[in-house]
């Protein structure tokens, strides 16, 4: 696995077209239990960060990160920009000096976003946030690393992972939010923000398997 | 809902637009919603700001003696890391600077966020929580309490200290100080409007009040039926008592308006609540009554007390000179 800046920036148009694919979805999703807005705010992120790919694939690693959470936090706004942003500059701090990440590297780098996003949002798994799609994620990369998996398989598992995570929020209680205030506290219903995430994580592997 | 504005998208850029054409020595930066002054200060840099629709916070307190630079975010939502950077960025003159923040989730991830960026280009920064509201101690949008009023008085006692010459770790303890003297507790009696929703955010009956209600409209501590002047100032002041021994202190006091209280209303809710302060032996150093924390157009009001030491009414009593505030000079 050899993660280079283009590369990452191919995973980022990805991710945009998947996200623009279901605005409908996701936004019926938010109606439900929030105030709607999730999905136009994290694809609004995406289009400006698709329409800085051209400079954005000439960044080194780190700077790559750090522009992509800044351009994030600016143009999502709100919980979901500063969490999504400070994950990103986060992560970059680990990838000074490198060229390209390793299996390893990747599984560091959602570690470390994991990390800022529950530290940023006081939150821990479980309660029905993009944590849920994002930390189930970060186990199997770990227990895949850890068994010498097949790197397509590695990320085959990841993805299933998320997706998993994503559809285990149904059940969940919201304990962050506007969902908390609903009297049902969101059960029953998807959390968008983890559908969104898991998507991403999705985009992520599949660009990265192609290359393997 | 009637409103003197062109668009809801433009509500936040045009106040703050019209503000610095009221206040020459204010820079409006387009954009990233900041006031700063026009010159800085060369001292410790002082920086607030929060959701807007709480005018003259924060930009309104922006000026001579208090803060150095207001960041703006849209309604009742925090702004974001790369607007408070820019308020950063304006606010130091190489001495430090550091970040007044409200105690709601959003105001904390995204100044934080901005502390740690604005750290990472070189410049020293540090904050303060202010937590004043002892209405509750959790709510929608905070874990422990929420800050309201209380924040105008920590704007002037760190903006006070700044201008000392204090260095930045100095500048904090002051603003330290300031914050656990200061408690506030208020209530309302009607909703507001935001621009963009048009209608009122949440309902009260025709004779109704809820004690404890939150700047954006959050529950409070229970709905009564309207009480006389002298009722509610008992009540406001009974849970600031309740949480924080004030007898035979000195004080400062803040009758602060919702938005759509007339001020006569809160002249008379002063009288009553210095009649309650002189019975508990409290001696009023200074009084400030008016709308200095608003909630856009809500009917209510809030009682905000600040006990005092030779150093607090130093720095509350120094000269400043900004939209919102005037002392001395």
């Amino acid at each position: 696995m050899r993660i280079d800046s283009q590369l990452y920036v191919a995973y980022l148009l990805r991710a945009y077209e998947l996200i623009r694919a279901n605005e409908t979805y996701v936004t019926d999703l938010d109606l439900a239990t929030g105030d709607g807005d999730h999905w136009a705010n994290l694809n609004k992120g995406f289009a400006k960060l698709n329409d800085l790919s051209e400079e954005l694939k000439t960044l080194p690693l780190n700077a790559l990160f750090q522009k992509i959470g800044m351009t994030m936090m600016a143009t999502i706004g709100g919980s979901s920009g500063v969490l999504y942003g400070g994950a990103y500059i986060a992560a970059g701090k680990k990838l000074a000096g490198k060229e390209f990440m390793t299996a390893e590297d990747l599984r560091d780098v959602l570690q470390e976003m994991l990390n800022d996003i529950q530290t940023r949002g006081k939150a821990q798994r479980g309660f029905k946030t993009m944590i849920d799609a994002l930390a189930p994620a970060v186990d199997a990369f770990t227990a895949g690393l850890e068994a010498n998996s097949d790197e397509k398989e590695l990320l085959g598992s990841v993805k299933r992972a998320a997706e998993a995570g994503a559809e285990a929020t149904k059940k969940m209680e919201a304990v962050r939010g506007r969902a908390t205030y609903q009297a049902d506290k969101g059960v029953g219903h998807l959390d968008p923000g983890a559908v969104t995430m898991a998507y991403q994580i999705s985009a992520l592997c599949d660009t990265v398997a192609e290359t393997l | 809902m009637k409103k003197i504005i062109n668009h809801p998208d433009l509500v936040v850029s045009e106040t703050l637009k019209g503000l610095a054409l009221a206040e020459p020595t204010l820079e409006y930066i387009p954009d990233v919603e900041v006031i700063a002054k026009k010159v800085k200060s060369g001292r410790v840099g002082i920086v607030s700001g929060g959701g807007s629709g709480h005018e003259p916070a924060h930009a309104g307190y922006v000026g001579a003696g208090m803060l150095d630079a207001a960041v703006a975010g849209n309604m009742f939502s925090s702004p974001s890391p790369d607007r408070i950077i820019e308020g950063i960025r304006r606010a130091d003159s190489g001495k430090g600077v550091l970040l007044v923040i409200k105690n709601y989730s959003g105001d904390i991830m995204n100044f934080e966020l901005a502390e740690e960026i604005a750290r990472m280009e070189g410049i020293e920064v540090d904050h303060v929580i202010v937590r004043d509201d002892v209405a509750v101690e959790d709510s929608t949008y905070s874990t422990g309490r929420r800050g309201i009023a209380g924040t105008v008085y920590v704007h002037k006692i760190a903006g006070a200290k700044a201008a000392t010459g204090a260095d930045l770790a100095e500048v904090k303890a002051a603003a330290e100080k300031a914050i656990a003297n200061v408690r506030s507790m208020g209530m309302a009696m009607a909703a507001c409007t935001l621009p963009a929703v048009g209608r009122p955010n949440f309902e009260l009956g025709e004779n109704e009040i809820e004690i404890g209600m939150g700047i954006h409209g959050e529950p409070g501590v229970h709905k009564s039926e309207v009480q006389s002047a002298k009722a509610l100032a008992k009540t406001l002041t009974d849970f600031l008592f309740a949480d924080y021994d004030f007898d035979n202190s000195r004080v400062a006091l803040l009758v602060n308006g919702l938005g759509a209280t007339p001020i006569m209303e809160l002249y008379i809710l002063n009288a009553e609540v210095h009649e309650i302060l002189k019975s508990r032996g409290i001696r009023v150093v200074h009084t400030l009554v008016g709308n200095y924390m608003t909630s856009i157009d809500m009917a209510g009001a809030s009682v905000t007390l600040m006990k005092l030491d030779d150093e607090l009414e130093e720095l509350l009593l120094a000269p400043c000179r900004t939209p919102g505030l005037k002392i001395g000079g």
